[in-house]
């Protein structure tokens, strides 16, 4: 390669390393942006949630449940430190190990997901090919004693606007409430207020109570954007190849100090190699 | 001006809102770790969650070493324009990433150059390993 080319190459490189990071900045202020376009409505009168929804970077920190808090510092009882000691230093990532999720794990998650919505139930399609279906009827009551689950025992209904999910009957302590490995406990309950405030939208309020684990109820607030039209949720089995399960080690490896996971100072790779001539 | 134009294709990919990650890159890898390993490409599992290629190198003594190259899931990589076909066995490729905290001859493959010269990025966006 020339020296022309090789200039070129690097101005090119450049650039697109420039517009990338022009790019991110306009997705980063996406939550900031008016949508002039209105709500979707069913038939029914009702916003329609259904969409491919996508999260924004400035989300942050991700996959924390504590991203309201200040400090990001959850209110944990002494079982809860218990629990997130259990889990940091005993336990693989449940997820990484193909178990679902679950709520409110899901919606503090980076991946996109998508909603397809009825009359009386709604949707929420996920990568990993996993779903979760919840009936819309305000007469329906939980149960005495629901079969622990992952997503829980979920109802479904509206307050004007607004979808109201409310959950209780989740699985025990072997499941993480979000990616940095933080515990909840079989007494979970989770109520989620969504919203779609324009068409781009779509927001939701959640309450997290958890009396075993935290001293208090706390929320978790977050806005995702729509996709575009032809994106949509793809096959993604996880239990296909799972190569990595037997090289995993327990707990998300270390937190940094913005609250997300991850090394704080890594070691820079080899230089890219010449291209060649 | 091809493999430029690849080049500009791969980075491209890194535009889009990542996605997370299957787990945590410091669930499995070593910061510290940076190494490169150059080696003939024995077996390609194009596979969810992630994809596997696997190496045969050299140790200094021209022994063969196996090694196994993790990257991000098929459909991410498809879309940034790593493609299945980018992988051919029995091709020189060089693997430059970080190795499996327990010292495992595993690696995060972050970046890949082909044996055409292509540089492509096979890291897991939002895993919050180095970008």
């Amino acid at each position: 390669m020339t020296g022309t080319r090789v200039a070129l190459c690097s101005v090119v490189v450049v650039v697109v390393l420039a517009l990338s990071s022009a790019v991110s900045r306009a997705q980063l202020s996406v939550p900031d942006f008016k949508s002039n376009r209105s709500t979707p409505r069913m038939a029914n009168g009702k916003p329609d949630f259904s969409g491919y929804w996508k999260g924004t970077t400035d989300t942050k920190p991700v996959g924390n449940i504590g991203k309201d808090l200040p400090g990001w510092k959850l209110p944990l009882t002494p079982a809860g430190e218990a629990a997130l000691k259990h889990n940091l230093t005993a336990t693989i990532d449940p997820e990484s190990l193909c178990i679902i999720g679950g709520i409110p794990r899901h919606n503090a998650s980076g991946l996109p997901f998508e909603v397809l919505q009825g009359n009386n139930k709604i949707a929420f399609l996920y990568w990993y090919s996993y779903f979760r279906l919840i009936p819309i009827d305000p007469n329906r009551k939980h149960s005495d004693d629901p079969d622990p689950s992952f997503f829980g025992e979920e109802l479904g209904r509206w307050e004007g606007d607004t979808l109201v999910i409310d959950s209780i009957g989740f699985k025990d302590e072997k499941v993480w409430i979000d990616e940095n490995a933080n515990p909840h406990s079989d007494a979970l309950h989770v109520v989620e207020r969504w919203t779609r405030p324009d068409a781009d939208h779509i927001h939701v309020e959640t309450l997290i109570e958890d009396s075993k684990f935290y001293t208090r109820p706390f929320t978790y607030s977050r806005t995702w954007v729509l996709g575009k039209p032809d994106e949509e949720i793809q096959e993604y089995a996880c239990s296909e190849n799972n190569v990595d399960a037997a090289h995993l080690g327990f707990g998300p490896g270390p937190i940094r100090p913005d609250g997300t996971r991850g090394y704080i100072d890594p070691a820079p790779l080899p230089p890219p190699l010449p291209r060649k001539q | 001006m091809k493999r430029l134009l690849y080049a500009v294709i791969a980075l491209s990919g890194l535009l889009a809102v990542p996605l997370a990650a299957h787990h945590s890159f410091a669930a499995e890898f070593d910061a510290s770790k940076a190494i490169r390993v150059t080696g003939t490409l024995s077996k390609v599992e194009w596979t969810n969650p992630h994809i596997y290629f696997y190496l045969d190198a050299k140790d200094e003594q021209g022994n063969v070493v196996k090694w196994t190259c993790e990257s991000a899931a098929p459909g991410a990589l498809s879309r940034r324009g790593f493609k299945r076909g980018d992988l051919k066995l029995g091709d020189t490729i060089v693997v430059d990433g970080y190795r499996a905290k327990n010292g495992a001859n595993l690696m995060d493959a972050r970046r890949v150059t082909l044996a055409d010269g292509r540089i492509v990025s096979g890291a897991s966006a939002g895993d919050g390993g180095p970008q």
